[in-house]
């Protein structure tokens, strides 16, 4: 229970964050889904496997609290966290720089999929080309700064 | 450790998990059953935010500002912004009187009502996320009056010192009011030479609303440079209101030009609104 009100927390924070950079990073046209990311991130570096419900329910507060439509976020999160569950022993074949492009695709995904449904007067391309680029950059440089800086990122269940 | 694979039974939890999450998302695109919902949470976040402020940074900014002496010259210089933001709004409506107050009976009613001095009310900006305003289909933001008023403001028009903002969908503490530039959202207007109407949708950018018309059918010549006006036939807004000027007009093929027509007003520009009720 403690974890998850420690990750309900960070989720918030992360999400607050996120509002607050968007704004300077869509004059560049890129859309950073930082909470999505995080979210990602945690699965990942879970020791166990996510319940579905717990993804949905984290998704529900993601939407609530992000002010978009009920569900958007919830669909996102469950689908990522089915896909990081269902490959979460390939990852260890993985090398670090599949697996950030996974991540990188997978929030291009994410912003694809919530540019349709709230912002479709003025879906672009080029906005879902740079997101893409940019987040698997992102990915690289956390996995990078993480294997020299140590583990300051291990958040664990 | 060795994380196994989603079981069968697990799968179909996901996939009865997705499609919850997909009927969720259709009712809330398609009405508006999670609005209570929604609106609770900003107003519980709006006030924490106060609450919190005013108990928080507030007494730090007061005590610093008392221990160098310059409160209350802050206080002067805050009240000093608020009648000026008000003289602005106010000087905006006498701009546009024989607009605004062209129908006698509204003034009568307005007599009536004791309100002849001060037929419209202000509002205080509380909440306009920025960042849906420069990205997204849906702008909103909400406001609330700084005078206590029993009467509706359903469809009640906002304003600042440029011009019309929006008006208001739902009326309750905070007002929400949908924005000129909100794509659900459609204006219509007209040109000067009044020969030529239509209904301007939200972009869902800033600044700008964009009117879709036939030009084989309106067979008229739009120049970039053109004010144009509300044309009041939507029953919301008063008519000969100035609302923009076309920056952009496109052909996307011979049946549908598009015209993109800058806004003069923009919310972020003012924290005091006008609110009026026609």
């Amino acid at each position: 229970m403690k974890n998850y009100i420690k990750i309900i927390f960070i989720i918030a924070f992360v999400n607050f964050i996120e509002l607050n950079i968007s704004i300077a990073l869509s004059r560049a046209y890129i859309i950073f889904p930082l909470t999505f990311l995080c979210y990602s991130y945690y699965v990942y570096k879970s020791d166990e496997n996510i319940n579905p419900i717990e993804a949905f329910l984290f998704g529900l507060f993601v939407d609530l609290i992000s002010n978009s439509y009920f569900g958007l976020n919830a669909i996102l999160f469950c689908l990522i966290t089915y896909l990081i569950n269902i490959y979460s022993n390939s990852f260890k074949l993985f090398s670090y720089l599949q697996v950030c492009i996974f991540f990188g695709i997978s929030a291009a995904s994410y912003v694809g999929f919530t540019q349709l449904i709230i912002n479709l007067y003025n879906f672009s391309y080029l906005t879902l080309l740079i997101s893409a680029i940019f987040n698997t950059l992102f990915c690289i440089i956390i996995a990078i700064s993480s294997m020299y800086s140590g583990n300051f990122l291990n958040i664990r269940r | 450790m060795t994380r196994i694979s989603p079981s069968p039974g697990q799968k179909i939890i996901y996939l009865l998990l997705i499609l919850l999450g997909g009927f969720i998302l259709y009712v809330d695109i398609n009405t508006n059953n999670f609005k209570n919902i929604k609106n609770g949470f900003n107003s519980f976040k709006i006030s924490s935010h106060f609450l919190i402020k005013s108990f928080s940074i507030n007494p730090i900014i007061d005590f610093k500002n008392h221990f160098q002496y310059k409160d209350r010259l802050i206080k002067e210089n805050n009240q000093l912004n608020i009648a000026l933001e008000k003289s602005y709004v106010e000087k905006y409506v006498i701009s546009q009187d024989s607009k605004f107050f062209k129908d006698t009976k509204f003034l009568e009613d307005a007599a009536n009502q004791n309100s002849i001095n001060k037929p419209y009310h202000i509002a205080q900006l509380k909440k306009l996320d920025p960042n849906i305003f420069n990205c997204c289909d849906k702008h909103r933001m909400h406001i609330q009056l700084l005078t206590e008023s029993n009467e509706s403001f359903i469809e009640g028009v906002v304003f600042n010192s440029a011009g019309i903002i929006g008006h208001i969908i739902h009326d309750k503490n905070y007002k929400e009011v949908i924005l000129l530039t909100d794509t659900s959202h459609f204006l219509p207007i007209k040109n000067v030479s009044e020969d030529f109407f239509c209904n301007a949708r939200g972009s869902g950018t800033s600044d700008y609303v964009i009117c879709n018309f036939n030009p084989l059918v309106l067979n008229k010549e739009i120049a970039i440079g053109q004010n144009f006006f509300t044309s009041g036939l939507g029953g919301i807004y008063p008519k000969d209101i100035k609302i923009g000027v076309v920056e952009d007009v496109r052909t996307i093929d011979s049946n549908n030009t598009e015209l993109n027509i800058k806004l003069f007003s923009n919310p972020m520009d003012s924290n005091l609104f006008g609110v009026i009720n026609f």
